[in-house]
């Protein structure tokens, strides 16, 4: 999401309840479907009160269904989930397919999730598996086995080469380029 | 609530038109967002202070029979109806609607319900005696003291609201008034009505899928703290006819400074039992001896998870049986 969701509420992806790892609930638990009876834009919600409804009643006993006619006014579906989440959802011009469609969005979410602004698309309760770090944690195993006073440990890992030890290496390095080049013109 | 959400959807719009002027490669947060936020916060408070709350029920759309029905069938289970709308009755509201019927001049008020007082009890017995059988059988080793912290974790009124209410009971309780303890008492109502419609195996079922689902991914430690660990390991070791717990330190490191960590083994008959670390010796052993007994106790941190799929041996009788 981008920087225009900021007074979005906000959170991280959850299953309610531990829902699943016992039974699954249908987190949808009523929904209202308004419409008007001879407006055009309620033409694709007359037809799925019609065809579908029925059905989505019967497969779903868990959702109340309310239907509410309303003259001249767009149809509308209203959401309402078991964390006390309400979603009203635009169905304007919508065809039964597309209403179909959003709801069994519907169906199958536990709340609003177009009105959450998902802060990452993971969440754990249990951030690190290794615990709290120690000093002896991550420890080379050769280090037990070290007779203390040491003189290689005893010394500071930091120590710069002195300007002489640079120098006398500068030296060594003519040298051999030197020999180098009396080798090639030998040759 | 319905202010804050109509004023911050203008907002959103509003600041998506301003975000069309300001140059593309600017990613921060603007300096007016927190402010707003403060301001629509305040605002929010305000409006919901003066507000009430329109109950559910109240609305044109509110079939309560409907409403109880889709209840049972949400949560997969068989109610009578009968039983289980009693259930949701409160002997508070029928008090409360007694005295309004005595307000309104009805000298002998009568109302055609019953409370949900007898089920509320059952309900507590089961809870307690299903949880206590299913938490023996998935951590035989826990001693007592920690099955009984346990289960009171699980059945404490605050976690039983919590499930209580993402059940959906809040909006059909008929109550005077709703609070955490009126929405764990449904739920213990609810076990009662589910006990005396569908029997004993049902309702193990249903406080095994909603009650001990909870202990899912919780850190046992948490829930049942260990009150002096090194007696109790001490104690553990007499009475499993193991040798005297010993301590000893396995490395220390920047001793005498605010940085000091202690590493401290306990060794019984010179076998490590339990590792620890802590800023002084003291902590260390603490910590080393909850490590060894979460391992004897079987709640260690990479314990397996817990099975939710134990079913019910025996009839509940005298005492309730569960087998893997």
């Amino acid at each position: 999401m981008s920087n225009s969701h900021l007074f979005l509420k906000s959170g991280f992806p959850r299953a309610p309840l531990q829902n699943g790892v016992g039974r699954y609930i249908c987190q949808l638990q009523r929904i209202t479907l308004k419409f008007c009876k001879n407006n055009g834009s309620s033409r694709g919600m007359r037809e799925f009160i019609e065809k579908q409804l029925i059905d989505f009643a019967k497969e779903n006993p868990g959702t109340v269904v309310y239907v509410k006619p309303r003259r001249h006014r767009t149809p509308v579906i209203v959401a309402e989930y078991l964390n006390g989440d309400r979603e009203w959802h635009n169905c304007r011009n919508l065809s039964k397919e597309e209403i179909t469609q959003w709801i069994t969005l519907m169906k199958t979410q536990n709340g609003s999730s177009s009105s959450l602004r998902l802060r990452k698309m993971w969440h754990t309760d249990m951030p690190s598996i290794q615990g709290p770090w120690t000093p002896f944690t991550l420890k080379n195993p050769a280090s037990n086995l070290v007779i203390f006073p040491n003189e290689e440990l005893s010394k500071p890992l930091d120590v710069e080469k002195s300007a002489t030890e640079k120098l006398i290496e500068l030296f060594r390095e003519q040298r051999l380029s030197e020999g180098k080049l009396e080798e090639n013109r030998g040759n | 609530m319905s202010f804050y959400f109509k004023t911050s959807r203008l907002l959103v719009s509003r600041c998506n038109s301003i975000a069309l002027q300001v140059p593309k490669n600017v990613r921060n947060i603007k300096r007016w967002v927190a402010p707003t936020l403060r301001e629509l916060n305040k605002r929010s408070k305000n409006v919901s202070s003066n507000e009430e709350i329109q109950k559910r029920s109240t609305f044109i759309e509110w079939n309560y029979n409907s409403e109880v029905f889709a209840f049972g069938k949400r949560l997969q289970e068989n109610f009578n109806l009968v039983t289980l709308q009693r259930a949701f009755v409160h002997s508070s509201f029928i008090t409360q609607e007694e005295n309004r019927q005595k307000q309104l001049g009805i000298e002998n008020p009568e109302i055609m319900l019953q409370d949900n007082d007898s089920l509320i009890t059952a309900g507590q017995r089961l809870l307690f005696d299903y949880v206590t059988a299913f938490l023996e059988h998935s951590l035989p080793k826990v001693p007592d003291e920690g099955i009984r912290a346990f289960t009171t974790y699980l059945t404490s009124i605050s976690n039983l609201a919590v499930i209580s209410k993402n059940l959906g009971t809040f909006d059909l309780i008929l109550s005077d008034n709703i609070d955490d303890l009126t929405l764990a008492n449904t739920l213990l109502a609810l076990i009662g009505a589910l006990h005396e419609s569908s029997g004993d195996e049902k309702t193990y079922l249903f406080v095994r899928d909603f009650i001990c689902t909870q202990l899912n991914q919780k850190d046992l430690y948490e829930i049942w703290e260990i009150s002096s660990p090194f007696e109790s390991l001490r104690s553990y070791c007499l009475q499993n006819k193991l040798a005297v717990p010993e301590c000893r330190i396995i490395g220390e490191t920047a001793k005498n400074t605010v940085l000091s960590a202690f590493h401290v083994g306990i060794y019984s008959k010179k076998i490590l039992i339990g590792q620890g670390f802590g800023e002084d010796v003291e902590t260390a052993i603490q910590t080393a001896s909850i490590k060894a007994l979460r391992k004897f106790y079987g709640i260690s941190d990479n314990m397996r998870p817990f099975d939710f799929r134990i079913k019910l041996e025996n009839k509940y009788s005298e005492k309730v049986k569960l087998n893997g």
